[in-house]
Formats: structure tokens, C-alpha cells, sequence
């Protein structure tokens, strides 16, 4: 049931949704920040006095508890992503092979694709296993620093910098298909253009159809 | 060419005047001191034999600060460990891996003897040396140092039959070469400290400025193409959307039904 302010256009992400992706995104950026001031020679002045690192901390605290937050705030919404990322089709084969077309903004020959794009697809599954991995070495690297020796300590806070290059290197494409696609406000307000999500999501335009014609619940 | 101090237990008298010349010289603050003596003794009463550990860094070639220091702070030059705290973030890493226990954390930055980096650079000598009353403390080519460490050991063989040289392997060999009167063991200093592989290390150096500058590069690549691939997506979605105008002019457009 879409409301009249949003004719022609279709829910995308729930409000509950949109509340924990911030959450995520605005956890990540401050821990790139003040995680880049520990590492980094010229911005470690901002970490020297402290203040940086109670802030790293604070910032993990919320980007551990996204996953929590999700299955708290939208169960299904949680299973969907968790589920959708990990399931690729023969279509998603075939999108892979024609993605430079689509990084250069051409669609129309791409094959339909489903709620997630095989992109996102591999953007979300990424994300999960590059945060799984940055959350445990950085459990580690919190708590049990003392148990580990030289030769762990640097190993663990290796890995752990790596799984936030890359990180941020997803979401330098993350964002870039998002300026690309004009995706912003799926995030901001919730809902997307319908044309526009039938050229880039047909089998899902498709699926929901079929769900408003058989009557069940979206 | 490798730099070291010689350090000689059975010569130290503890009378601080090192750690004194040390604050001074290098005009360290109040909170800040890099040599801690510390009385190191074995045996009983009669057979004591024992002296001063002047506790400060043992300048280890291997070196398990430089190798965990993730900003680049702690680093090796002429066999000798410097610190440039103006890069410290204060992780404290250097603190948990020293296996001297010779890092400490001063106003949020690490703190330890950097071999007086201004004053040797400039051609001058260590402060702690150039004021030891007693010959305990000298400084120059590990080599000579070295030799001179085996000489004073022969020497003094009569008087602490236990008498040796540390310094000359533990951690890939320090920067730091001592006389002991005793086993180190007894006297409470790390027979053999576990090594860190320098792979770690060399890692760090290469993979941190590959990951900056690929992270850069893709930034703004990122945004060039963003440009191109945007305005290309608009043209698709322009040339669509007259398309469907053209098919509703026409009258029939297939799959559009429901919406309007
Ligand atoms: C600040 C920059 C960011 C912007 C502008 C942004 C934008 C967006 C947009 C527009 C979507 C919806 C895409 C769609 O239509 O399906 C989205 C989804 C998503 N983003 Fe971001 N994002 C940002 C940061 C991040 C960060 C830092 C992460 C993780 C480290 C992240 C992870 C995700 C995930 C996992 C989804 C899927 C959400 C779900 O299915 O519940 N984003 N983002
Ligand atoms: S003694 Fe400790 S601080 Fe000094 S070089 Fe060795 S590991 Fe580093
Ligand atoms: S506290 Fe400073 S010197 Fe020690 S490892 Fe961290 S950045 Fe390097
Ligand atoms: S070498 Fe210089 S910095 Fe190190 S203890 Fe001696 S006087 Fe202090």
C-alpha cells in the first residue's frame, strides 16, 4: 500500500531499515576516521591524547550491535539480506560478465535482476564477512591484547587493518553506485522510482506485482 | 654502520648522574624519564653478587616495537631504535611487545630512550655516557663495543666467575651490549627474548602505502567515472522515458497497465 505522495513510486527500505543502515554507515566512518589516527603517522596527533580511541571504541560498540539492532528492529528485513546475498542465479552469472556496462551506467541490456542486483549481492555478503572478520580481530585487539605475543599482536592488527581496506574499498563502489544509479533515496526517504526499478530490478517489479495480484503481504 | 652502548654492571655505581644528564641534555618534562635503575642482585648475604641494571631500551635489531608499531614511530637507523613521537598515536602496542618492558605511555604518546637522536645526528655522544663518573657507560661502533665488552669479561673472570656478555645475539643482537656479573636469569633479564619475524614488519611498509594510495586511486577514479556513468545512466533513462511516451501516443504500451 503505497500512499498517495509516493505515486509511481515503491517502498524499497522500510523506516526501521533505513534507521540501521545509518547506524551502520555513521559507526563505520568514524571508526575509518579515528581507526586511520592509529595507524597513520600524520593524522596520529588526533589519537595521541585519547579522546580518539574512547571514540573508536564508542563507534564499535554501535557497529557490533548492527546486526543485533536489525534482527531487533526488522526480522525479515535482516533474513532477506542475510539470505539474498549469499544466492546467486544464472543471471547474476551473466550480470557479472556485462558489469563494466553497467558501472558505466548503461542497463537496458543487463539481465533482470532481483530485489539486490548481483553487485549488491556481492557488495552485501562482502560486507558481512569483512565485518565479521573486523569484529572479532578487533575484540582482540580490545580485550585480550596482554594474552597475545609480538608476533600475534602484529598479525591480528594486520588482518584487522586489511578487513577495513577492504571495507572501504566496497563502499568506494558502494557509493559510487549509489551517486550512479541515483539510489540515495532508498535511503533517505524509502521509496524509488517504479520505471527506474523495472529497467534495474525487473524480477522483483515482477515478483511484488504478483504478490499485490495474489494478495499476499509485501 | 651499527651503533651500540656499552653497559657494564660491574662497573655502575647507581648514582643516577646518567639519569639526571638524560633529563636535562634532552629536556625532557618532569613525567618523562628513559633510564630507571634498577638494583639487580643473586645469592646470599656473604656471596652477593650483583649491581645496577640501567634500564632504559635495549636497542634490539629485531626489534618487536618497530615490528607491531603500526604508524611508522619506532624505527631502526644505525642499529639503534628511534622514536619520532610526533608520530605516535598512542596505541600502546610497542608497550605490550617490548619483552624489556622498556615503552611507556607519557601524555597519551609513547616514551623511551631514542640514543639521544639530536645530539649523536649532530656529532655529539649520548648524555648518559659522556657523564658516567665511572666508566660504566661508553658508546660507539657495535664492533669495537663489543670487543671492549669481551676484554673488560676477561678481565673481571677472577672476581665473578659467572661473569659474560649479553647482548651480542639476544634479539637478532642489541643495540645495547652488557656486562653481567651473573646468569641473566638470576639477575632477572631475559635469557633469550622470542623473536619477531620481520616479515611482519616488512609487510607492514609495503602493504600500508599500496592500501593509501589503491584507496586513493580508487576514490578518484571512482569519482571520474562516476561523472561519465551518471550522465550515460540519465541518457538511458531520458531516451526510456520517450520511448513510453512515443507507446502511450501509440496507444499501447504492454506491461504499464496498472500504474496508469
Ligand atoms: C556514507 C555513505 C553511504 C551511502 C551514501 C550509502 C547508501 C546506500 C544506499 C542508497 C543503499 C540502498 C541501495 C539499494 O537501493 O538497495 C544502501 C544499502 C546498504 N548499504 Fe550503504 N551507504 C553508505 C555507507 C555504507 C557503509 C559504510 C556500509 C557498511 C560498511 C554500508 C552497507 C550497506 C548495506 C549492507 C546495504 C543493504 C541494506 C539492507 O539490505 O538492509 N553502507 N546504502
Ligand atoms: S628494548 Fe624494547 S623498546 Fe627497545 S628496541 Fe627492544 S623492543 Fe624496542
Ligand atoms: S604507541 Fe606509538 S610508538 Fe608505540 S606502537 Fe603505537 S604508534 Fe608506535
Ligand atoms: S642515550 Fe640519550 S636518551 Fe638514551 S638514556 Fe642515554 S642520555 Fe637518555
Amino acid at each position: 500500500m503505497s500512499g498517495h505522495d509516493h505515486e509511481g513510486e515503491i517502498l524499497r527500505y522500510r523506516t526501521r531499515q533505513r534507521i540501521v543502515h545509518a547506524v551502520m554507515a555513521s559507526s563505520f566512518l568514524i571508526l575509518l576516521i579515528t581507526g586511520l589516527a592509529l595507524v597513520w603517522g600524520p593524522l596520529a596527533f588526533i589519537a595521541a591524547g585519547g579522546w580518539s580511541r574512547y571514540l573508536h571504541r564508542i563507534a564499535a560498540v554501535g557497529f557490533i550491535s548492527v546486526p543485533f539492532l536489525y534482527i531487533l528492529l526488522d526480522r525479515a528485513g535482516a533474513r532477506e539480506v542475510l539470505v539474498e546475498s549469499f544466492q546467486y542465479d544464472h543471471d547474476d552469472v551473466v550480470w557479472f560478465k556485462k558489469m563494466y556496462r553497467y558501472a558505466l551506467g548503461r542497463t537496458s541490456d543487463m539481465p533482470p535482476q532481483g530485489r539486490l542486483n548481483a553487485g549488491q549481492k556481492l557488495h552485501h555478503s562482502a560486507v558481512i564477512i569483512f565485518s565479521a572478520v573486523i569484529v572479532a580481530t578487533g575484540i582482540v585487539l580490545w580485550g585480550f591484547k596482554s594474552s597475545l605475543s609480538p608476533t600475534m599482536l602484529a598479525w591480528t592488527a594486520m588482518i584487522h587493518d586489511l578487513s577495513m581496506l577492504a571495507l572501504t574499498l566496497l563502499l568506494v563502489g558502494h557509493v559510487f553506485f549509489t551517486y550512479v544509479y541515483k539510489a540515495w533515496s532508498s535511503m533517505a526517504t524509502g521509496y524509488v522510482p517504479e520505471d527506474e526499478m523495472k529497467l534495474e530490478h525487473g524480477k522483483w517489479v515482477e515478483e511484488l506485482e504478483h504478490q499485490v495480484a495474489t494478495g499476499s503481504e509485501s | 654502520m651499527a651503533s651500540a652502548f656499552l653497559l657494564d654492571m660491574t662497573r655502575c655505581i647507581g648514582c643516577e648522574a646518567c639519569v639526571l644528564a638524560c633529563k636535562a641534555g634532552n629536556e625532557l618534562p618532569v613525567e618523562m624519564q628513559y633510564i630507571e635503575l634498577i638494583e639487580r642482585t643473586s645469592g646470599t648475604f656473604p656471596n652477593l653478587v650483583g649491581g645496577f641494571e640501567n634500564h632504559r631500551c635495549y636497542h634490539c635489531t629485531d626489534a618487536a616495537c618497530v615490528a607491531v608499531c603500526p604508524t611508522g614511530a619506532l624505527f631502526k637507523e644505525d642499529g639503534l631504535t628511534r622514536l619520532d613521537r610526533d608520530a605516535c598515536s598512542g596505541c600502546g602496542y610497542c608497550v605490550q611487545a617490548c619483552p624489556y618492558g622498556v615503552p611507556k605511555m607519557v601524555g597519551g604518546r609513547s616514551s623511551k630512550c631514542d640514543a639521544c637522536a639530536s645530539n649523536v645526528g649532530a656529532g655529539g655522544s649520548p648524555w648518559c655516557v659522556t657523564t658516567c663518573p665511572a666508566q660504566a657507560l661508553q658508546f660507539g661502533d657495535r664492533e669495537k663495543i663489543l670487543a671492549e665488552a669481551k676484554s673488560r669479561v676477561a678481565a673481571l673472570k677472577d672476581r665473578y666467575p659467572k661473569v659474560q656478555v649479553y647482548g651480542e645475539t639476544q634479539a637478532g643482537g642489541l643495540g645495547l651490549v652488557l656486562v653481567l656479573p651473573d646468569d641473566p636469569e638470576t639477575l632477572d633479564i631475559p635469557a633469550d627474548p622470542p623473536l619477531v619475524p620481520v616479515t611482519v614488519d616488512v609487510w607492514k611498509h609495503i602493504v600500508q602505502p599500496v592500501s593509501m594510495g589503491a584507496t586513493a586511486l580508487a576514490a578518484v577514479g571512482a569519482g571520474v567515472l562516476g561523472v561519465i556513468a551518471r550522465r550515460n545512466h540519465l541518457a538511458e533513462l531520458k531516451e526510456l522515458e520517450e520511448q513510453e511516451k512515443a507507446g502511450v501516443a501509440a496507444g499501447g504500451s504492454e506491461s504499464t497497465e496498472e500504474e496508469r
